[in-house]
């Protein structure tokens, strides 16, 4: 019997979850809770929070996994989405709760770029759409890597980019500018 | 800006979109076209299905044992609170529209003879009523209730041994930040607390245990949690906010 592939077992244990079998959620739960967490510590940089968002998330992924099918993504990209939008709220949260302490908000998500250091990736599950992005990405420089994973993950515009990662504006501009260039040409022979 | 007939443009504003750097009125004027434009919008979709990737590809890190715990006991509490809601919107099983099929034609009769035997059928399906409610009444055995330092109650505890459930019934005005979780426990002579349950939100909420869980536990606590609650194993983290002895009840 040919083993299933991780998009094809995590699809399963999804349709598992849908019909309420917390079993299933659990198994789910084992193969990607360190993956899912791993994201939201990416986005919120603070692990008491991100244990937060990966609560947050698994119980709306057990509330909405029978529209899963519906979505036509990746399973692992449909939960990161999840993740990611639930991250993204919590910050929204703490910024707002932080309004007057701006300042401080910012030093807890602030980040030295380091250029040489690369933020490895890892490609453990991850679905066919997610090998093409990373032979992409894996072509970039470290630092435009960097900046438009932060960009993306965290949702954020150029000007909060060099806020957090203390860059020229004009610098940070450049980088996502080239970036995306090489990510348009490489990605187009995936299509 | 003709972006839809320059290809590498577009590809690149499409990027942008989904990346989210593309902001304001270019943000608008770009979504504007694309909600009339198929390619536009299929280029828009393409990215950003192609950037929902970055989200699988970031290292994973071990969450630690309490994460599965608070999951598994919120979703424990939610699954408990949608079989009470269907408990309580199932019709009552007993002859409450037969009795007013019976007053709406009884109605029409007149003179005591009716009325005389219109109070017999009643009293013969109130006393069917009674009897069948005697039956379904829980056998409340065990009784707490739980109160503050100030000694103002705030919790209702019983346990049920023939349905083998505790009901808890918020008496207080108190109620926990969204964040948090009030979590009960038992607190047996000489031995660590033991965990009972997370308490859901609602007014009143019935959770499973056995008559083993209560048994000659002297005393239950209440105490404030992070959302979820903690391992049983752990122990209460946060304050204790309600105590009171359990009570055996002998008839």
């Amino acid at each position: 019997m040919p083993a299933l592939t991780p998009d094809a077992e995590l699809t399963a244990l999804l349709d598992r979850v849908a019909l309420r079998d917390q079993t299933a959620l659990r198994l789910l739960y084992d193969r990607v809770g360190g993956k899912l967490l791993g994201l939201a510590l990416r986005v919120v940089r603070q692990r008491e929070w991100a244990e937060d968002v990966v609560q947050e998330a698994f119980l709306t992924i057990w509330r909405v996994a029978p529209d899963y099918r519906a979505t036509l993504s990746p399973p692992m990209a449909w939960m990161g989405l999840i993740v990611r939008s639930r991250a993204l709220d919590l910050l929204r949260r703490q910024r707002a709760d932080r309004a007057q302490l701006t300042q401080e908000f910012d030093e807890v998500m602030a980040e030295t770029m380091e250029s040489d250091a690369a933020n490895p990736m890892d490609t453990a599950d991850a679905s066919e759409q997610a090998w093409a992005l990373h032979q992409c990405l894996a072509q970039l420089e470290n630092k435009q890597r960097e900046v438009l994973s932060l960009a993306y993950l965290r949702d954020l515009s150029h000007g909060e980019l060099a806020a957090q990662l203390k860059l020229p504006l004009g610098t940070v501009k450049t980088w996502i500018r080239r970036g995306l260039d090489k990510l348009r040409l490489c990605m187009a022979r995936f299509a | 800006m003709n972006f839809a007939a320059n290809a590498p443009l577009l590809e690149l504003l499409a990027a942008s979109h989904a990346l989210g750097t593309l902001r304001g009125g270019a943000r608008r004027r770009f979504e504007a076209v694309a909600r009339d434009n198929a390619t536009v919008r299929a280029a828009a979709l393409v990215w950003q299905s192609r950037l929902a990737s970055m989200a699988e590809l970031q290292q994973p890190v071990a969450p630690d044992p309490a994460v599965w715990t608070r999951i598994r006991n919120l979703i424990d509490a939610e699954q408990q609170a949608i079989a009470l809601q269907h408990q309580r919107n199932a019709p009552a099983p007993t002859a409450a529209p037969a009795t007013s099929g019976w007053l709406r034609s009884l109605s029409l009769w007149r003179g005591a003879a009716a009325a005389g035997a219109l109070a017999t059928v009643l009293a013969v399906v109130v006393g069917a009523n009674l009897r069948e409610q005697l039956r379904s009444a829980p056998a409340v055995q065990y009784v707490a209730v739980l109160a503050n330092d100030q000694s103002a109650p705030a919790m209702l505890v019983t346990f049920d041994p023939k349905n083998r459930q505790l009901t808890l019934q918020r008496v207080g005005g108190y109620q926990e930040a969204s964040d948090k979780s009030l979590q009960l426990w038992a607190l047996p002579p000489g031995g660590a607390p033991r965990s009972l349950g997370v308490i859901g939100r609602d007014a009143a909420m019935r959770m499973p245990a056995s008559e083993a869980d209560v048994r000659a536990v002297p005393a239950l606590a209440i105490s404030l949690e992070p959302q979820g609650g903690v391992p049983s194993e752990r122990g209460p983290t946060g304050p204790v906010l309600f105590h009171g002895a359990l009570i055996e009840k002998t008839l």
